[in-house]
């Protein structure tokens, strides 16, 4: 279905066009580098460090730290897309640039020079606090008797982390991990804020982005809902293979089974 | 103490005083006194033109006040969508609200109880073209459509196909005599589908370069040589190269920080240059678009070239932002040259960046020169369209709509809309309207519509748009180079099938 709204069964069409289409390889690779950068970095990696770090800092200071992490979640999207385009722009005195200069280091173009990274910390800085307030839920639900009796056995902060935090947070851990990705795979929101899928050619369009950009927001008022909605349910398809996927590896059955004992 | 204080307030309200009584003095003697009243007799010719015109009008609002009768006292409203997106445009709405409060006039006159309210809204950005025509169709399906649209001319054949919009052809030829007969016959050709009207022309433009006089002055041009530029690029004696280079030397001797500005955004404008090297748009025989490989193989090397080698275009043009990286650099005279619309000084005069004054002695015009000697320089229009809903038919408005049209179809009310945005008169009588012949402005690039091409009235034109842009940002940005641009240009454009473009050498 086109901007003419007429509901003409077109059969499988519009998925053989996908193949033939010279742009989604490139959109596809794209989706690929976002959501698994954005997943290792920020959604999963610094969410994790986070939280471990503000856990084992006096509780005041970590709930302050933790409470600024949640500054990007709850700005309105526009206004958050607007202070990055501010941090980042060429001028000397954005903020990205005003921190080079002190290094006597020429004004950079960020957007145009580094788009990716800058478009990876956008959204990491709001996906990191989802997994931050799940993995400090579940670090402080660990009974302190076992941190108690790691500290008398000599046992430091490193090795307290690695031999008991870690392996008692495996569930939210990859809870986490399997709904950042399916979240981060249908995402588009501050990338079509912060770079509207550029600069230059298709150099950070995501999948559901482009599936937006085909089915409303094209110049000519040219609409493709057909196909748009062909590629939106790429991503569905992807989304339920990697939810059985998760399922399998990460045995999530384990998580939703009844507790062998009362707790 | 108390004596000193009250003693202030009385002395500032006599100071006060004298100071009005000696500015009104001054101000009557200097003030111009008003002009002799002198009876002005227009043309016999003309008067008789009006009034049987007028006379005509009066009979259409007086058949029109019968049919009304029926629907007994009230009010009749009608639905008008327009859009900028520049806010000088705002005469696409505003006639329509001057024209209904003269309507009424008549209809009280004529003792109709039936009044005309307009419900219009008039989108200006951040609300651009794409936005506003898919408002429509959502709004269309939900039954919520306006009675009149304006749109671009482009959409006429899908809008027509797809039955959105009514074929005007009998109103036209009911109104013929009233005013329709006065508009400039090309603009029927832009509105015309399979035969038949669909459309009434608003306005229409033309896209100029515009150059800074006074950055040329300072490369050394005497005042004779950049009076004649326009000239020299209408005889095909100036070309995109000759262009890059006079930029180049401006750029380099630190004149200007940008040689060369264009749109920011996705546009029709960048095919100008396809144009100008000697491209084919549209094949009017078969009514296809065409695709000229060996004029898209020179445009992309020109903007390549443009951006990298003489580094006149900056790579980050098209993720810039309107007001810092067009019209800020270049009516500041930090950008030479600017390829942009006739519609760009009323925005320029309209929002203060330059005065009238400024622009005519800093700022001059010229076509799109020619892409290399022997070639023609080049313009592109885009007209732009009163249509009629079916839905307006359908609740029985369309008569009042179509009236409404013709009375904003008027060479005064249409001459407010072209001189605030400097777009072009649509009608003979408008050129000669007092305040349009004012605008020299106006005056002077009417001969580029002697140059100009249309847009494509295609129903894939808006993905041929699509796939230029995509594939010239990656030019410019430095993601693809001129040859790896051309095919994927070429891959694309083969994607639209060769039902819809003709690919030609």
């Amino acid at each position: 279905m086109d901007y003419s709204f007429q509901w003409n069964w077109v059969g499988l069409q519009n998925y053989a066009q996908m193949l033939s289409d010279p742009i989604a390889g490139k959109v596809f690779n794209n989706t690929l580098l976002y959501v698994f950068s954005t997943l290792t970095f920020f959604n999963v990696g610094a969410a994790l460090v986070i939280s471990l770090i503000t856990v084992h800092i006096p509780e005041r200071v970590g709930q302050g730290y933790r409470a600024l992490w949640l500054l990007p979640r709850i700005t309105p999207s526009t206004v958050y897309a607007l202070l990055w385009l501010w941090a980042v722009r060429q001028d000397p005195t954005a903020l990205f640039n005003w921190i080079l200069g002190f290094f006597g280091m020429e004004p950079v173009n960020w957007l145009h020079k580094h788009p990716w990274p800058i478009v990876i910390l956008v959204n990491g800085f709001v996906g990191a606090s989802f997994g931050m307030i799940i993995f400090t839920a579940a670090l402080k639900s660990i009974p302190a008797d076992y941190i108690r009796a790691a500290r008398v056995d000599g046992a430091s902060t490193f090795q307290i982390i690695r031999h008991i935090e870690l392996p008692l947070i495996k569930w939210p851990l990859m809870f986490v991990t399997a709904y950042q990705t399916l979240s981060l795979l249908t995402s588009y929101e501050y990338i079509l804020l912060v770079t509207n899928g550029g600069p230059g050619y298709y150099t950070t369009e995501v999948w559901a982005l482009y599936s937006y950009h085909l089915a409303f927001a094209q110049y000519g008022g040219i609409v493709k809902f057909g196909y748009g909605a062909a590629l939106a349910t790429v991503l569905v398809i992807l989304g339920l293979v990697l939810s059985i996927v998760y399922w399998r590896v990460f045995r999530l059955k384990e998580l939703m089974i009844e507790p062998k004992i009362e707790v | 103490m108390r004596r000193k204080g009250a003693s202030k307030p009385v002395t500032v309200l006599v100071a006060l005083i004298v100071g009005v009584l000696i500015g009104a003095v001054i101000g009557y003697a200097l003030s111009p006194k008003a002009p002799v009243t002198t009876t002005v007799t227009a043309p016999s010719g003309d008067l008789e033109k009006l009034k049987a015109e007028n006379e005509q009008l009066k009979a259409k609002v007086e058949e029109l006040t019968k049919k009304l009768a029926s629907a007994g006292e009230g009010e009749i409203t009608i639905k008008i969508w327009t859009i900028g997106p520049d806010p000088p445009s705002e005469y696409r709405l505003k006639n329509f609200q001057i024209a209904a409060e003269m309507l009424n006039k008549w209809l009280a006159a004529l003792g109709s109880k039936v009044r005309i309210k307009i419900d219009g809204q008039f989108f200006v950005r951040p609300v651009e073209w794409g936005e506003y025509k898919n408002k429509f169709y959502l709004a269309y399906k939900s039954g919520k459509a306006p009675d009149i649209y304006l749109t671009g001319h482009e959409d006429v054949g899908f809008l027509a196909a797809n039955g959105y919009i009514i074929p005007l052809d009998d109103y036209i030829k009911e109104y013929w005599d009233v005013v329709y007969y006065d508009v400039i016959p090309t603009l029927w050709e832009a509105v015309k589908y399979q035969g038949k009207i669909w459309a009434v022309p608003q306005d229409t433009e033309a896209r100029p370069i515009y150059f800074r006089k006074d950055v040329l002055k300072k490369l050394g041009w005497s005042d004779e040589e950049i009076a004649q530029l326009p000239e020299k690029v209408k005889r095909g004696e100036f070309t995109l190269k000759d262009l890059l280079e006079v930029a180049k030397e401006a750029v380099d001797k630190g004149l200007v920080e940008r040689g060369i500005l264009h749109r920011v955004k996705e546009g029709y404008d960048y095919f100008q240059f396809y144009l100008a090297y000697g491209g084919r748009l549209w094949d009017a025989e078969s009514g296809k678009m065409v695709f000229t490989k060996s004029a898209w193989r020179k445009t992309l090397q020109w903007f390549h070239d443009a951006v990298w080698k003489y580094k006149v275009i900056s790579p980050t043009q098209f993720s810039g932002d309107w007001d810092k990286d067009f019209h800020g650099p270049f009516t500041q005279g930090k950008a030479l040259f600017l390829s942009g619309g006739t519609w760009h000084k009323g925005e320029w005069v309209s929002k203060g960046l330059l005065t009238n004054e400024e622009f005519n002695e800093n700022i001059g015009y010229m076509l799109h020169p020619a892409g290399e000697p022997g070639k023609k320089p080049v313009t592109l229009s885009h007209p732009l369209i009163y249509t009629i809903t079916k839905q307006a038919q359908e609740r029985g408005v369309a008569d009042v709509a179509f009236l409404l049209i013709t009375l904003v179809t008027d060479p005064h009310l249409n001459a407010n809309h072209a001189v605030q945005s400097s777009h072009l008169a649509i009608l003979y009588s408008e050129i000669s309207d007092s305040r349009y012949k004012k605008e020299p402005f106006l005056a002077d690039v009417a001969y580029m519509l002697d140059y100009t091409t249309f847009i494509p009235n295609h129903p894939k034109w808006g993905d041929y748009s699509r796939i230029v842009f995509n594939v010239l940002r990656g030019v410019e940005s430095g993601d693809l180079t001129p040859d790896q641009a051309f095919n994927e240009l070429l891959n694309g454009i083969k994607g639209l099938g060769s039902d819809a473009v003709i690919i030609e050498d």
